[in-house]
């Protein structure tokens, strides 16, 4: 086991059976990584048209992965020792620097351009994708299931520069028996949906390629990388005859492993609070949920 | 070591970095995918809009379509591959934005609710011990 955290970021909070999946994957493939994410570890991102306060969440955030890595170190020294501070992780297998492994493509370019400049890092970091490509010998025996798809990946042009997503992506979801990728030129103007979303016609006019690949390809499920993609086209499965799926849930498909995507059942309920539950609800906070989760759910659909 | 202070630093160091290098070419206003929506940038030159960012970026109002591709601008890194002088053009638009919305050349988008939203649904969507552990 390596000792890692896996940094979901914020907006992931709207996913959690995706954290819960890719954490299992992670273990399942000899990674040990704790979530992590939500105010408290934030790069900074969501508040950086003001960039002081985003400097201000960005440094918290390295002070505690900072603290984080030093006791991994430590606890890492203590075992060679054979000291009473060896951890079920750290008493098996190789060790490398403390990592953090990332999810959100604007907290790893956060980390990347502005974080890991102006605090010492003390860990090293790599994308989801690249910590189960780089096991995919571990994985591909876990992926028993078949899972009989034709499906295209909703690819962004940015990013992929970072990480190259735009090829692991397809690659890893290749090893499911019965999944089969349609490639397609088209990639969205930026570097996930979100980006999109807030310029008055760009996300419409990326959902209706998106469609016209599907049906040019023939495809019948789109795949989402990131979070805010998958937020943005859920909303296609209602009305366009299409599945739409994060590349984690189809990994776990033929894991065999049940999970439920809650954010698009709601996203696609005629009454989404109904579809959230009562008890849910209450325990949330009705208010709260009203004013801040029902506005999301309930925005007009592009196309 | 760590390369700056903090991001004043490094914004200011970026920023003198970026304002030396760039040629104003406009290779990286020509390759932008997101230009179609960029309001006000239609029939102005790529160069000139370049030169506007560069203004905006340098604490100026800039034109109106340099404004519009700043406003615009989602990091597709299109221009990064495209630019000939290793400027990074996706930093110089965001610094230009952070800029913009600090002399209030451009309007801030309101984010006051965003981080109540994220606990709303992680408190819809992650039992008691996952808000205790995750966040």
């Amino acid at each position: 086991m390596t000792e890692a955290l896996f940094w979901y970021g914020c907006n992931m909070t709207r996913h959690g059976e995706i954290i819960r999946l890719a954490a299992r994957m992670l273990e399942a493939v000899g990674v040990g990584a704790a979530p992590v994410g939500g105010p408290g570890a934030c790069c900074g991102s969501p508040k950086e048209s003001t960039p002081r306060i985003a400097e201000g969440m960005a440094n918290r955030t390295m002070e505690k992965f900072g603290k984080w890595a030093s006791g991994v170190r430590s606890a890492e020294g203590g075992a060679a020792k054979g000291g009473e501070h060896r951890s079920r992780e750290s008493a098996a297998a190789p060790k490398g620097p403390p990592s953090v492994i990332t999810w959100c493509p604007s907290c790893h370019m956060n980390l990347d351009d502005f974080m890991g400049r102006t605090k010492e890092k003390g860990f090293d970091h790599r994308h989801l994708s690249e910590a189960l490509w780089e096991r995919r010998a571990a994985l591909a025996p876990l992926l028993t299931k078949r899972v009989a798809t034709r499906f295209l990946v909703d690819r962004h042009m940015g990013f992929h520069a970072e990480v190259p997503v735009n090829h692991i992506i397809p690659a890893l979801l290749g090893m499911i028996p019965g999944a089969e990728h349609v490639d397609h030129g088209h990639r969205g103007g930026s570097y996930m949906c979100f980006g999109l979303a807030n310029v008055p016609g760009a996300l419409g006019a990326h959902q209706r390629a998106l469609l016209a690949a599907m049906h040019e390809t023939g495809a019948d499920t789109l795949v989402t990388i990131f979070h805010s993609c998958h937020r943005e086209l859920v909303g296609l499965e209602r009305d366009h005859g299409i599945r739409v799926v994060n590349w984690v849930h189809l990994l776990a498909e033929s894991m065999g492993w049940d999970y439920s995507d809650d954010y698009k059942q709601w996203r696609n309920a005629e009454d989404p609070l109904a579809a959230i539950g009562p008890e849910r609800l209450a325990a949330a906070g009705e208010a709260a949920v009203r004013k801040l989760v029902l506005p999301e759910l309930t925005r007009p659909r592009p196309v | 070591m760590v390369a700056h202070a903090d991001w004043s630093a490094l914004r200011e160091s970026e920023t003198a970095r970026i304002l030396a290098a760039c040629t104003r070419c406009g290779r990286c206003a020509e390759v932008c995918p997101m230009m179609p929506y960029a309001e006000g940038a239609a029939g102005v030159s790529a160069a000139t809009l370049v030169e506007g960012v560069l203004e905006v970026l340098s604490g100026g109002e800039g034109g109106a379509g340099a404004r519009g591709w700043i406003s615009v601008c989602t990091r597709s890194g299109v221009c990064n591959a495209a630019c000939p002088e290793a400027v990074n053009p996706r930093l110089m638009l965001r610094l230009a934005k952070w800029r913009a919305n600090e002399t209030g050349v451009l309007p801030k988008r309101d984010a006051s609710e965003a981080m109540a939203r994220v606990k709303a649904f992680a408190r819809l969507g992650f039992s008691e011990r996952e808000q205790e552990e995750w966040l």
